[in-house]
């Protein structure tokens, strides 16, 4: 009978297989990533489209893990993907033994991994592994059941797809479509990801009514009678699941057709023998996989009449039976089960599973523990259990499920002790937990509720709370941006007499770094001197010195003493040097680096700053988190100064470090600025998704805008000047006013864009995007005239480029504007947007065909400049514009006119014109007016005139069409 | 065959909602293709209940528009995420409703089922739609809102301020479009006392926009538990529904 189990064809999915197997396999490029997101409703065979596809995967030579998440809230992080390695490892011949090791390696690193203050190591060594695992073969993750995924997993598959873990990697996962509704956090994970070509999101809908018959004859042996046939359909309404179960009635000869899944389980329940019966409630209490031994222990069976119970559960279509353990055969069944137990029973069937697992060690050992007892109503046992379940956690950084499990712990804990069987919960020490749970809670963003937890271990002290207390309060309060208690609650320490002068340092120098991020320099800098004075006194205070001395240092930067500052910060290094901590050392560099690039803007410095900070930390052992942003500083200096080899190489070294979170989304937006510099549109795509990818999985709204600002640029490259202005506008709905550089940024590109539109053609202006960006330019200009000079130093910059983008838009553009915005970036030292703005100071004094010598010279300034940062879009724009203006771009090499000739050799009719002649040939191809062919070409209307008539005469024809198509012809098109 | 549910513009709304948009000028664009859909829809055409919803809602979303391209937020970043979230949940019970899924929400449900007639007077009927979109997907777009920029509900926070600014738009918005669905006697009606029907309107906008903010507080409190969060979406539907079906009884013709 058990052979009866999968026999049931799979119908009507077969386009969805071929769409599977090539988008996860065929159309993968080696290093390329892709997903699929299977959604549809319970039954509509979500999980067996997913063991199908992974079945043909698997033959065409993937390697194939697969696993499921559970519905437990309080499961280990990363949980679906051990279990996908644990089944893939015992599936392995002995022939595979160099896999075979891989995996067990990985899973070591699981079972051993210590806690390092590198919060992302985790994904980068399970990464890591699975490309030890895949041996240069394509991986395929399949995740089911992706709606109760943790978060960690979660994290882990934006960071494989972005293509951080340099794996051609694809993942296949199927999730409930009812799921979704509501709040769930895939949700929008999913929304973002599916706007990326690599994501497509599956949904799967019912069967029709074709494929339903075709089922259902397939079931039952023979084509159904006309009735059944329409019976089925309109009770299954297509849900496979549904048709199966009927069908299978129907051919067992079950009395008519039960209404309902619910009526059909029941009855399958009511028809089981006594132990199978037994043996389905206690899967069903059990969490899946339920091992066979530990079903064994739970229900006390001898081995022969266990197996038999389960073979009987399995052929009644209840449960599964896999090489793991066993499953309900579907999460209806377990809907229907739910009520049919007294407490009593199932209270009684928890402690026989939390007795069994004391007994023998089992997979997530610990949460299941916890969970066992708990249900079973012995608090005082499952309390242990919660928290070792949380220190696991925390050991591998899954801090939002570390704080679920404090958080049981900390309700255990006040559980009242049930019957008088076990231990009585109590002889925790309850702040400890308390503790914890709010430390955990502020780890993973839950700010709020670490605030309410610290409040009721302030509240259970009875006294005044303590000043470790208070600080640990103010740094959440800051952390969930209410900075304004979180000032007084620093300022209560610093009051408090019986702090210690420790306590105070860093009550100060915290307050310092708040109120620097709330742009109150003086009383920062007040601030950072109070604490570095208290700092003084005491012995190993050095965090609190970095911290002080850059917040006064970048405090006296904004307030125009910037040498003071520097020194400040300069002295913080060596004092940090001197005391040796690692971490110190590295913030120190950070803080010098960010100092000189940013506010100060002495990049070169800035650079070798940062690089040789690069050094120093890896040599201390910190490379993945401060080296990379470290190299990430390096890379945005390079870039500005107009290094950009020497930034790709940079870019590329720290990408190698296999960076994650914020650290990742940073230099992959620092290289697609590259990438969009060189007009490399395959490059800068790749990074746009990847950073869309990172930024699906949210918590990084300062992100948006830099990838929003380089999508415009790369669109107007390509001449889509719409798109361009679509992420312009999104920009500016999404940004705060006082991000004044930003914003300049933006408005600039809004500009550029519609100058372009109207330049090119490409499509028409829009009056209300303009009217908006003309506002926005108001606005950046208003607040920066109050902003600090450094923060204004950086705006005016763009608001010169964006007051010259105006002046084309108004017109043909003024040359002085231009050249004031030239000048602006020269003085920055930013050689990109002065070269920029030269070649359109050049336009704008060609088009008044004035001045040809200076414009040349601004050209050839402009082309040299170009040419030295490899930036070919901005070189061959100039190349067209010179083109045009017949300017010799190369000053030494050819007689002029030379270059005009350039291009492919003309064919015999039009060997007779000459290059001015063709170029204007072409130009009345396109349907220009002589009036427009001057404008383009910077010659008058009347000259123009004389060109036509030339090429009428050497042409032999008499209109501008003949002479077309002439063109047309002989370029083959 | 029977009828698709959209009728003839059926392809063209299906077409419509595979798109998903991503920032609020997108929302804008989208509301304004549907209205002109809507109201292409027999029988009623112009008089459609959801137009009228819709109609009231593309005017609202403008102004919230508007708002963030003036700086009239202090958390643009905040208001267009809950703007962009808020709204997809109104294309994905559409699309829902599309497929006949038995799951499109309840609240959302019975203004959908008046879509082909009876007719139902304007204002009810935007009411209606008002009050599904308030409170039933506010809490949930706040949530995810919350959960996707890693911040949290603290009443009194610059969000809660920009949320509350919301209002305001309402507030601004309603009494003119009240005026705009009355007939001639109606508007007589309206003037005599007007201000006080202004107000009522106002506060029932304002009371439903907090209890959405309480609602989501008490979501986000249980958003890591599965079943908790389910049993909070059903109790919404439900109380949604019935307020909804309320307003688009003959007895929800009296506010009118």
């Amino acid at each position: 009978m058990a052979s009866d189990v999968d026999t049931a064809p799979l119908v009507g999915r077969a386009d969805q297989l071929t769409m599977l197997r090539s988008a996860l396999l065929g159309e993968l490029g080696p290093g390329q990533t892709a997903a699929v997101f299977v959604s549809g409703e319970s039954g509509v065979g979500k999980s067996r489209l997913l063991h199908e596809a992974g079945a043909r995967l698997r033959d065409a030579g993937a390697v194939v893990l697969t696993g499921s998440c559970l519905d437990i809230g309080d499961a280990s992080p990363l949980h679906p993907v051990l279990q996908a390695l644990r089944r893939f490892d015992a599936d392995l011949t002995a022939a595979q033994a160099r896999t075979s090791s891989a995996v067990r390696g990985l899973l070591g690193m699981f079972a051993e991994e210590p806690a390092t203050p590198d919060g992302g190591t985790l994904l980068e060594r399970v990464s890591r592994g699975l490309s030890l695992i895949a041996e240069g073969r394509p991986l395929v993750l399949v995740l089911d059941d992706l709606q109760w995924v943790d978060r960690s997993t979660r994290q882990l598959l934006l960071y494989l797809l972005a293509g951080l873990g340099d794996l051609q990697l694809s993942v296949l996962a199927a999730v409930r479509a009812e799921s979704l509704q509501g709040a769930h956090p895939l949700r929008r994970v999913l929304t973002e990801l599916r706007r990326l070509r690599s994501v497509r999101v599956l949904d799967l809908a019912p069967l029709d009514r074709a494929d339903t018959d075709r089922l259902a004859a397939a079931i039952v042996g023979a084509p159904l009678t006309p009735e059944a046939a329409e019976q089925v359909w309109q009770r299954s309404g297509g849900n496979p699941f549904v048709v199966e179960e009927l069908a299978r009635d129907l051919r067992d000869g079950r009395d008519g057709l039960s209404d309902t899944l619910r009526e059909i389980f029941l009855t399958r329940v009511d028809a089981l023998p006594q132990h199978a019966h037994a043996v389905v409630h206690a899967v069903a209490a059990g969490v899946e996989p339920v091992e066979h031994w530990l079903l064994a222990e739970v229900l006390a069976l001898p081995e022969q009449e266990l197996i038999e119970a389960a073979r009987a559960a399995v052929a009644h279509r209840l449960i599964v039976s896999a090489d793991d353990g066993y499953r309900l055969r579907h999460r209806l069944v377990a809907e229907v089960l739910e009520d049919e137990l007294l407490p009593a029973e199932r209270s009684a069937l928890h402690r026989r599973y939390a007795e069994a697992l004391t007994r023998a060690p089992a997979e997530l050992h610990q949460a299941r523990l916890a969970h066992h007892w708990r249900l079973a109503g012995e608090p005082g046992r499952a309390l242990p259990a919660a928290m070792a379940a949380a220190r696991e956690a925390e050991r591998l950084h899954g801090f939002a499920e570390a704080h679920r499990h404090w958080s049981v712990a900390l309700r255990l804990a006040s559980t009242p002790a049930g019957p008088p069987t076990g231990p009585v919960p109590g002889d925790v020490d309850r702040a400890a937990l308390l503790e914890h749970a709010a430390e955990t809670a502020h780890q993973c963003g839950e700010h709020a509720r670490a605030l309410s937890l610290l409040a009721e271990l302030a509240g259970a002290e009875e006294t005044e709370p303590s000043c470790a207390v208070r600080i640990r309060r103010a740094r959440y309060l800051a952390a969930a941006g209410r900075s304004a208690p979180a000032e007084a609650e620093y300022q209560r320490v610093l009051a408090a007499p019986d702090c210690t002068a420790r306590e105070r340092a860093t009550a100060a120098a915290h307050l310092a770094e708040l109120l620097l991020h709330l742009g109150r320099y003086a009383d920062a800098g007040r601030r950072a001197r109070e604490a570095l004075e208290l700092a003084a006194k005491v012995d190993g205070s050095t965090t609190e010195v970095v911290l002080a001395s850059s917040a006064l240092g970048f405090s006296e930067a904004f307030l125009e003493d910037p040498d003071a500052g520097l020194a400040v910060v300069r002295r913080a290094l060596e004092i940090a040097e001197r005391a040796g901590r690692p971490e110190d050392v590295a913030c120190a560099y950070l803080h010098l680096a960010e100092l000189l690039t940013g506010p100060l803007n002495i990049l070169e410095e800035g650079v070798v700053v940062a690089r040789r900070g690069a050094e120093r930390v890896a040599e201390l052992g910190l490379g993945r988190t401060y080296e990379t942003r470290l190299l990430a500083i390096a890379t945005n200096g390079l870039f500005r100064v107009g290094q950009w080899a020497e930034a790709e190489k940079v870019v590329a070294a720290a990408l190698r470090h296999r960076p994650s979170g914020a650290d990742a989304v940073e230099l992959l937006l620092a290289r697609c600025r590259l990438s969009v510099g060189y007009g490399d549109i395959e490059a800068s795509d790749r990074d746009l998704e990847a950073v869309a990818t990172m930024l699906a999985g949210g918590g990084a709204p300062r992100h948006v805008l830099p990838m929003l600002i380089l999508r415009a640029g790369l669109a107007m490259w390509q001449g889509r000047h719409d798109v361009a202005r679509q992420a312009v506008q999104r920009g500016l709905t999404e940004s705060r006013s006082d991000d004044v550089v930003l914003l300049a940024t933006l408005a600039w590109h809004g500009l550029r864009a519609e100058a372009e539109a109207l330049a090119s053609r490409t499509v028409p202006v829009d009056e209300t995007a303009l009217r908006r960006l003309r506002d926005a330019v108001d606005r950046v200009a208003t607040k920066s005239g109050t902003a600090a000079r450094p923060v204004r130093y950086v705006a005016d910059g763009f608001l010169a480029l964006c007051t010259a983008e105006l002046s084309r838009l108004d017109g043909r553009g003024d040359p002085d504007a231009w050249a004031r915005s030239a000048l602006e970036w020269d003085r920055r030292n930013h050689p990109y947007p002065a070269a920029y703005s030269r070649l359109r100071q050049a336009e704008a004094l060609l088009a008044r065909r004035s001045r040809n010598a200076t414009a040349a010279k601004l050209l050839r300034r402009a082309y040299e400049m170009a040419q030295g940062l490899g930036a070919v879009p901005l070189t061959s724009e100039i190349r067209t514009l010179a083109g045009r203006a017949r300017v010799d771009l190369e000053e030494r090499a050819q007689p002029a006119g030379r270059s005009a000739t350039r291009g492919q050799p003309a064919s015999d009719e039009l060997a007779l014109l000459t290059a001015r002649e063709r170029e204007v040939l072409a130009a009345v191809a396109e349907g220009l007016t002589n009036k427009e062919i001057g404008q383009r070409l910077f010659i008058s209307e009347r000259t123009i005139g004389v060109h036509v008539s030339h090429i009428f005469d050497k042409l032999q024809v008499r209109t501008r069409v003949q002479a077309s198509a002439i063109l047309l012809r002989t370029r083959g098109e | 065959m029977t009828e698709p549910v959209w009728g003839p513009v059926h392809a063209d709304i299906v077409g419509l909602l595979a798109d998903h948009p991503e920032d609020v000028p997108a929302v804008v664009d989208h509301l304004t293709k549907l209205q002109d859909l809507l109201v292409r829809l027999p029988p009623l055409e112009a008089s459609c209940p959801l137009a009228d919803f819709n109609k009231l809602y593309l005017t609202i979303t403008t102004s919230v528009l508007e708002g963030l391209y003036d700086d009239f937020f202090a958390d643009p970043v905040f208001l267009s995420r809950l703007d962009v979230e808020f709204a997809a949940r109104y294309f994905d019970a559409l699309r829902m409703w599309t497929e006949s899924s038995p799951t499109t929400p309840k609240a959302w449900a019975c203004l959908f089922r008046r879509m082909r007639g009876p007719d139902a007077r304007p204002l009810p009927s935007a009411a209606a739609g008002v009050n599904a979109h308030i409170n039933f997907d506010l809490p949930f777009a706040l949530v995810t809102t919350f959960s996707h920029l890693e911040s949290e509900p603290v009443d009194g926070s610059d969000q809660h301020r920009d949320y509350l600014k919301i209002n305001d738009i309402f507030a601004d918005k309603i009494p003119s479009l009240r005026r705009g669905y009355l007939e001639r006697w109606q508007l007589l009606l309206d003037m005599l006392n007007g201000d006080i029907d202004d107000w009522y309107q106002g506060e029932l906008v304002e009371y439903t926009r907090d209890v959405a903010w309480r609602n989501a507080q008490k979501i986000w409190r249980c958003r890591h538990d599965p079943n908790a969060r389910d049993c909070e979406r059903a109790r919404l539907d439900d109380n949604a529904a019935a307020l909804g079906r309320l307003l688009l009884s003959p007895l929800g013709a009296f506010l009118q």
